[in-house]
């Protein structure tokens, strides 16, 4: 049966010239799982928002919104708040109610459920998910993933019959992200609750999508099913598939649609039927000189007497201009270890070397800083003011601001307030910002968090840049795909201790579980294994095809 | 705790906190004040073993000393001179007052570490939105913010630390003008963020027709018969506070301190209305240690 559909929707902001979106149709079935895809700014939040009337988006809207064959203004305002929910990106600001159980209520209550209703669907809810352990806790307390399914439960509770996700696992760590994702199958398999979710990360969603919707400035390029998206996307937009995919189309010159393997089991398969030998008969030793920048040892840190350490004996050492990723899971103290770096918090206990000099706590001054946040980086109205104000406080001439501002490209956006920039724009100008202060190290706190795969790329060739100036970049990320791209060497951080930093290629290629999907799908197997597609592409030779053991 | 004194209903056990500190006020009288404050000791003991209570206790001897102190020293009625200090006589009746005071103040401050311990903050809550729903929806998301602000500055400040911007070092006004700019972008960004949070809550349909309540606490029964006890027992301390048998009469003559005729039954009724935490909650730890025994 057909839930929901547009017809020849058109949608313009005030103020702005260009259509924010462009003659949309598509339908969505009852029991859709359907994934909206695209690369920033086209349309895809947009698209969804008209579909919640309550959000009143403002501008002018041509064409239609039909739910269960009505257009949505006919139907009964209530009726459409219960049947379809709606969750959203950021985990924290969703969230009303300081209290779990109120959270809960919150939506309901809006309704005018009696209590023995709620009563009922609580405990219900609470069952099915899982999380007893929480209803009594304060919401704060909870971790982001904790926060996105309380979130979730709270939309359930009105008995959706689509729940609509806007990107809600970009600011999750990967492994809370799986976890969410799962549970949006499940809700769809087992009680039938029609998904529309819009996200970047597509690995996962290939298995347990039906429908796939790619939007390209504020059009549908394209709304398949999962294979054949795939197929489009290997065409032109390789970026948004899944590792598995891309290795796959790197080494095969006329690929077949229904061979491209999208997850690790299926590019398995397909390895089976092939001989590739290394062709780096001998591994490139570049055997650098070592040239320690800063180095820990046996720090201890804990944030008060009778807590837990975070971090307990923990020793770092950072060469002279790498780019070193720090990766772990959530409460492993990566955050705690960067602040101790960057000099804000003092360790306990433990010995600090900068450039062999011994000291009691990092000098500020050398070092620059780019929060998970950039917006808070900001304190005065335009960009050209922020700067204006740092080069004075650094002694900095502005022909020298002028030079960074043009390498950055932010010419244009220079008179701009800070909060109207997108966030790409937001974090090269911090990052022009922090390169006025001259510093040595570079600290990045989670940079990649919420960014499209397109982006990745370009934000990871201006860390380059920066790099190339000789400055040591130390990054804590979740992100693994991105660490094995593009980091020179990673360190693993497991309760409060650096347990392992290697190269980037020894440390991924020995890892099984936090590893790439390139590295999954190649160890122990008859090929050469490597982490990344790039890995691949260099070293990899194809010798002659087997016969296809199918 | 399922059962005993705090399983009540909030509205009877706000009752009961309204009716012991209307008497503490009314029943000036050494003997019914003196009951008054064992028994709340005793209750304290009994909720959560004094421990609340030792967090108070230097304030409650302190408040006490000062008021017993200095009431006779600025308290100029009476008729039974004690003894002249510095040309300035000191009665008898004063002395008797001050220690009511002292005893009033530390009876009401006593009461109200159980307060906490009983009327729990949702428990508040829930009573206050009972009575001003709109006003506890607004309290309930300003609670929520708090921790966001707090969270909020604080990331602030370490960033602009890091950039050189402090509000720890440097002159003082600096530091006063620099606390103003965090205090602006905390302002500005936490507006942007809650454009959010009013999107999660139309989304979730907030201001569609009028709110519902869910009710966490449900009246049972034995609410009625507690209410009913507390009425009586309330009664009984007015009527004897309307009768003047539960108040000592310092002027124009000290009446005996000592209890007659009906204020033995005044102050029976007074006990037993301050003790009902103790029979609620003793009960249960008697039932307790009797299925220990059992098993």
């Amino acid at each position: 049966m057909e839930l929901l559909s547009t017809r020849n929707l058109n949608f313009t902001y005030p103020n702005s010239s260009e259509q924010a979106l462009t003659d949309i149709n598509f339908t969505v079935h009852e029991g859709d799982f359907v994934v909206i895809c695209g690369p920033s700014g086209s349309g895809k939040s947009t698209l969804i928002r008209l579909m919640k009337q309550e959000l009143n988006l403002h501008g002018t809207r041509s064409g239609e919104i039909y739910y269960q064959e009505t257009p949505l203004e006919e139907h009964n305002p209530i009726t459409l708040a219960k049947d379809i929910g709606m969750v959203f990106q950021d985990p924290e600001n969703q969230i009303v109610m300081s209290n779990v159980m109120d959270e809960l209520l919150f939506g309901m209550e809006n309704l005018g459920f009696s209590t023995n209703e709620m009563r009922k669907k609580t405990a219900e809810i609470v069952h099915y998910f899982g999380f007893n352990h929480l209803l009594q806790q304060d919401t704060s307390e909870l971790s982001g993933g904790e926060k996105q399914q309380i979130n979730l439960a709270s939309v359930l509770l009105l008995d959706p019959k689509i729940l609509i996700l806007d990107e809600p696992t970009a600011q999750l760590d990967p492994i809370a992200a799986k976890d969410f994702m799962y549970l949006l199958k499940q809700l769809n398999d087992e009680l039938g609750i029609t998904i529309i979710i819009v996200e970047h990360r597509l690995n996962e969603l290939f298995s347990l999508a039906n429908q796939i919707v790619m939007l390209e400035q504020g059009r549908i390029k394209f709304s398949q099913n999962p294979r054949k998206a795939l197929s489009l996307l290997a065409e032109n937009m390789t970026t948004y598939l899944p590792e598995a995919s891309q290795l796959y189309l790197t080494f095969t010159s006329s690929p077949e649609i229904s061979d491209i393997p999208s997850n690790v089991k299926e590019a398995k398969h397909w390895l089976n039927g092939l001989d590739i030998t290394s062709n780096q008969t001998q591994q490139e030793e570049q055997v650098k000189p070592e040239k320690p920048l800063l180095e820990l040892k046996e720090i201890d840190f804990s944030y008060s007497k009778h807590t837990k350490p975070v971090l307990n004996n923990l020793s770092l050492t950072v060469q002279d201009s790498e780019w070193l990723a720090i990766l772990g899971g959530n409460g492993t103290g990566k955050s705690t270890l960067l602040k101790i770096i960057a000099g804000l918090l003092t360790a306990q206990h433990g010995k600090i070397r900068y450039k062999g000099k011994k000291v009691k706590q990092m000098n500020r001054k050398f070092i620059g800083y780019l929060p998970q946040n950039p917006k808070l980086y900001f304190l005065h109205e335009t960009l050209k003011d922020e700067y204006d104000a740092l080069a004075e406080k650094h002694g900095k001439s502005e022909t020298e601001v002028q030079t960074l501002v043009k390498e950055f490209q932010l010419e244009a956006l220079i008179d701009r307030h800070p909060y109207d920039l997108s966030g790409g724009e937001l974090q090269r100008a911090a990052l022009v910002g922090i390169l006025i202060g001259n510093p040595q190290i570079l600290l990045l706190d989670e940079p990649t968090k919420g960014m499209d795969p397109a982006f990745k790329e370009e934000f990871a060739s201006i860390i380059q840049t920066v790099k190339h100036t000789g400055v040591t970049i130390i990054m804590v990320t979740h992100d693994v795909e991105f660490a094995a791209k593009h980091v020179t060497r990673c360190s693993m951080l497991f309760q409060g201790e650096v347990i392992v930093t290697e190269d980037t290629n020894a440390f991924f290629k020995d890892n099984d579980y936090y590893t790439t999907m390139i590295n999954r799908i190649t160890k122990d197997s008859h090929v050469p294994a490597v982490v990344t597609v790039e890995e691949a592409k260099m070293s990899w030779q194809m010798k002659k095809v087997l016969p296809s053991s199918v | 705790m399922l059962r005993g004194f705090r399983s009540f209903h909030p509205l009877v056990l706000l009752l009961y906190y309204i009716a012991v500190i209307a008497g503490l006020m009314l029943n000036q009288h050494p003997i019914f004040l003196t009951a008054a404050f064992l028994s709340i000791i005793f209750v304290n003991l009994i909720l959560d073993k004094g421990i609340e209570l030792n967090k108070w206790k230097y304030m409650i001897i302190f408040l006490d000393l000062f008021v017993f102190v200095f009431t006779p020293v600025f308290n100029q009625q009476g008729n039974i001179v004690l003894f002249e200090l510095f040309s300035r006589a000191f009665y008898l009746e004063a002395v008797i007052q001050g220690a009511m005071i002292a005893l009033t103040l530390s009876g009401i401050l006593a009461l109200f570490t159980t307060f906490n311990i009983v009327m729990t903050p949702d428990k508040f809550l829930y009573l206050f939105s009972k009575f001003f729903p709109k006003w506890a929806l607004i309290l309930m998301l300003a609670l929520r913010f708090m921790p966001l602000f707090r969270k909020r500055l604080a990331d602030i400040q370490d960033v602009q630390e890091m950039k050189g911007v402090s509000m720890k070092d440097g002159k003082l006004r600096d530091k006063a003008q620099n606390g103003m700019l965090f205090l602006q972008i905390l302002l500005t960004y936490s507006l942007e963020e809650a454009m959010q949070t009013a999107d999660s809550m139309s989304a979730r349909g907030y201001g569609l027709q009028k709110r519902s309540q869910y009710k966490a606490y449900r009246w049972k029964s034995r609410d009625w018969s507690m209410l009913i006890l507390l009425f009586f027992l309330s009664l009984s301390t007015l009527i004897g506070w309307q009768s003047n048998k539960t108040i000592l009469t310092l002027t124009p003559e000290l009446e005996s301190i000592l209890l007659q005729g009906y204020s033995w039954f005044y102050l029976l009724g007074w006990f037993l209305l301050i003790s009902l935490p103790i029979w609620t909650e003793g009960k249960e730890v008697i039932k307790w240690n009797f299925y220990q025994r059992e098993i």
